[in-house]
């Protein structure tokens, strides 16, 4: 076979740059492979709930600071969807990769418990952050924030921007998400007690912005006259903001969010929301690593743990409350 | 017949390079796609064996990603065949979907937790699976719409339907005997039940594909539709039996589906459909039709799996998997169209030669 003489240059030069390189790096030893995991340091691995959501990149600077005092090191790796079906193959990856201790967000009450409770079996310490499974007795802790308090502390800023009361809506995520699900709880509880208001139910976003946005526009189509919208994430709350704007209702609807991503502290200067519910995610994952570690060490342990949130307005946004926003890269 | 009609006549001068073949069975076997896929697997698998060996070269982790890939070998088998025949299948994720609802309103309506519920889950499964594709098959060979756009149509009523059966609100009851058994139990205490299902699923397959008339006649509808249909081949008949086989597949894949996560996942398998295709084709299918295996299927699932479980393991960012896979995709679409071209001009076909060798003028 005649070769193509395109083919025998781009070979020739190949093969000669190759003979150059070797001969230069000649005697640089390739030194250990690092990862340079101190000989005690435990490995803790983080998986969130979805990739790229401030709240759990939030977290992971939590455990990553809390983890480098504790001298251990961390690996975070994330689903590009909030879905058990694309969670499950990644914790048991991570399961085969042997880490000390597991620090998860399950993605759904039921389908990521076996998973997780053979994680558990293998001897590896889980803690659940933020969202937790239907049986955790498997779990060395469980560490979310008190998501019922929180919805019930949004209904009562609707409450205070609108005291003659009137339609209220909440955009939630998925049915089955612990966190959210408490959330709507909450929030649905309070307006229960108070009969100057009418719950006009939970509409699902599927944690995207655009059905949010979908949802929130044709709500308005229907009912005109609401005059508060409780969203329970934070793509939730970016996709409720985008809809009100679009329907042009920013001066008589209410929204108030949970989460207090850039997107949304931006969209709470504009006015468009009118009030953050910011979680501490950086402290759930400070309090997971403790408790990670204090089940390596043998010491004793927290079995539930719950953190607060601040309510973050247009006034104290860029006082108080300021470090109470979510950061999208850690330091 | 002069060069110039030879260069026009496409994928049939395929069946006349196949006759012209003298060489040995090991020189085809290497010459193969899927079997050059496999080389490529093995490389891949040795990579990360040797950056990781103690993680990622253990018999628990190569378990795990099995059973983890057993539902999209039985969706990539189904996918094969309509591959071949030169159509495609872009509900296959939706049906699972909405078999998976079907299935467990029925048993949670029925109640029990034993095998009986569950084998009459099972049953009601695979059935409403079937009709989809018979619906698919139906309108792509008699009222002869593209299949890309039947199925794409498909996908959202199926998707549609099962949301508004469930009120979008997933199931959660799902017998314990299907979880127990097929969703995590092993036989001699190692194999996954899960993976065991799809090996036979595949084994049977394969030889239908590549043994019997059906898949004999599968390959001639894909190849050419008009000459398979004047040498006698019913080929309606035999698209809605494919389009049909696609869809019992992905009603068996929704109960695999429901036993391995326990709840109906409505708003999961948005992208296996994308997946399982990309899988079929990196196996060397072609999507032109006439040509390809369940084996190169197989391989071409393992690909992106073993690469994403190999980049968790070594703590690579998993979004890489995707870059590489989208990559490798292209390349095997590519070289599936240099062997057509060179092919069709009558020289060999093999990828090697028409990349390197001087072309005669």
């Amino acid at each position: 076979m005649k070769w193509k003489k395109s083919v025998l240059g781009v070979l020739a030069l190949g093969a000669s740059a190759g003979l150059m390189l070797t001969g230069c790096s000649g005697g640089a030893s390739s030194g250990g492979s690092s990862a340079g995991a101190g000989s005690d340091g435990y490995k803790i691995a983080f998986i969130q709930g979805v990739a790229g959501d401030e709240f759990y990149i939030s977290m992971q600077c939590g455990i990553e600071s809390a983890a480098k005092d504790a001298g251990a090191t961390v690996t975070t790796q994330g689903p590009e969807k909030f879905d058990p079906t694309l969670q499950k193959p990644l914790v048991d990856s991570v399961v085969a990769s042997k880490p000390d201790a597991i620090l998860v967000a399950p993605t759904d009450v039921k389908a990521m418990e076996a998973p997780l409770k053979a994680a558990a079996d293998a001897g590896i310490k889980v803690v659940l952050v933020d969202t937790t499974v239907d049986d955790p007795s498997f779990a060395v802790s469980q560490i979310s924030s008190d998501n019922k308090g929180g919805g019930a502390a949004a209904f009562d800023a609707i409450k205070e921007a609108h005291p003659e009361g009137g339609k209220v809506l909440v955009v939630s995520v998925d049915p089955g998400i612990s966190t959210t699900d408490a959330r709507a709880e909450g929030f649905q509880e309070a307006v229960k007690g108070d009969d100057k208001f009418t719950d006009l139910g939970v509409q699902y976003s599927h944690n995207e912005p655009s059905t949010a946005a979908e949802i929130v526009t044709a709500a308005l189509q229907k009912d005109p006259d609401i005059v508060g919208i409780f969203a329970a994430n934070l793509f939730a709350a970016e996709g409720s903001a985008t809809g009100v704007k679009q329907a042009g209702k920013e001066d008589s609807v209410t929204i108030v969010g949970f989460d207090a991503g850039p997107a949304q502290v931006k969209q709470l200067k504009e006015g468009t929301v009118q009030a953050l519910v910011a979680q501490e995610p950086a402290t759930i994952g400070k309090d997971g690593v403790a408790q990670a570690i204090a089940a390596l060490n043998g010491d004793k342990v927290e079995a539930k743990i719950e953190t607060g949130f601040t309510i973050i307005t247009k006034d104290n946004v860029d006082g108080d409350a300021k470090d109470a926003v979510y950061q999208s890269k850690c330091g | 017949m002069s060069a110039v009609k030879q260069a026009e006549m496409g994928p049939e001068t395929t069946a006349i390079e196949t006759a012209k073949d003298r060489e040995t069975p090991i020189r085809k076997l290497f010459k193969a796609q899927a079997f050059q896929i496999f080389i490529v697997l093995l490389v891949v698998i040795a990579i990360f064996s040797a950056i990781a060996p103690d993680t990622f070269a253990q018999l628990s982790n190569l378990r795990l990603v099995v059973q983890n890939a057993s539902i999209l070998a039985v969706l990539g088998v189904g996918m094969t065949y309509v591959i071949i025949t030169s159509g495609i299948d872009l509900s296959i994720g939706s049906v699972l979907v909405f078999s998976g609802v079907v299935s467990a309103t029925t048993m949670r309506a029925m109640g029990g937790d034993d095998w009986g519920t569950a084998i009459v889950g099972i049953i009601v499964s695979i059935g409403v699976g079937i009709l989809w594709g018979t619906f698919n098959g139906i309108l792509i060979s008699k009222a002869k719409v593209p299949p890309l756009i039947v199925t794409l149509g498909s996908l959202g009523m199926a998707l549609g339907l099962a949301q508004i059966l469930t009120g979008g609100v997933d199931i959660r009851e799902v017998p314990s005997v299907l979880t127990d058994s097929i969703g995590y139990g092993n036989i001699f205490g190692a194999v996954p039940i899960i993976s065991v299902i799809a090996l036979v699923v595949v084994i049977i397959g394969a030889l239908v594909l590549h043994k019997t008339k059906f898949g004999l006649y599968t390959y001639a509808v894909g190849s050419s539709e008009e000459a398979a249909r004047r040498v006698g081949v019913k080929v309606d008949r035999h698209l809605i039996r494919i389009y049909a086989i696609s869809g019992g597949l992905a009603g068996l894949a929704g109960i695999l589906s429901l036993s391995q996560f326990g709840t109906t996942a409505i708003a999961g398998q948005s992208q296996t459909n994308l997946n399982v295709i990309a899988a079929v084709v990196i196996g060397g299918t072609s999507l032109f039709g006439g040509y390809g295996t369940i084996f190169g299927t197989v391989v071409g699932l393992f690909i992106p799996a073993v690469l994403q479980n190999g980049f968790v393991i070594t703590g690579v960012q998993p979004f890489w998997q995707q870059v590489a896979v989208g990559a490798v995709l292209i390349l095997a679409v590519y070289v599936d169209q240099v062997r057509r071209s060179s092919a069709a001009r009558g020289g060999s076909t093999s990828f090697w030669r028409a990349l390197v060798s001087r072309k005669k003028k």
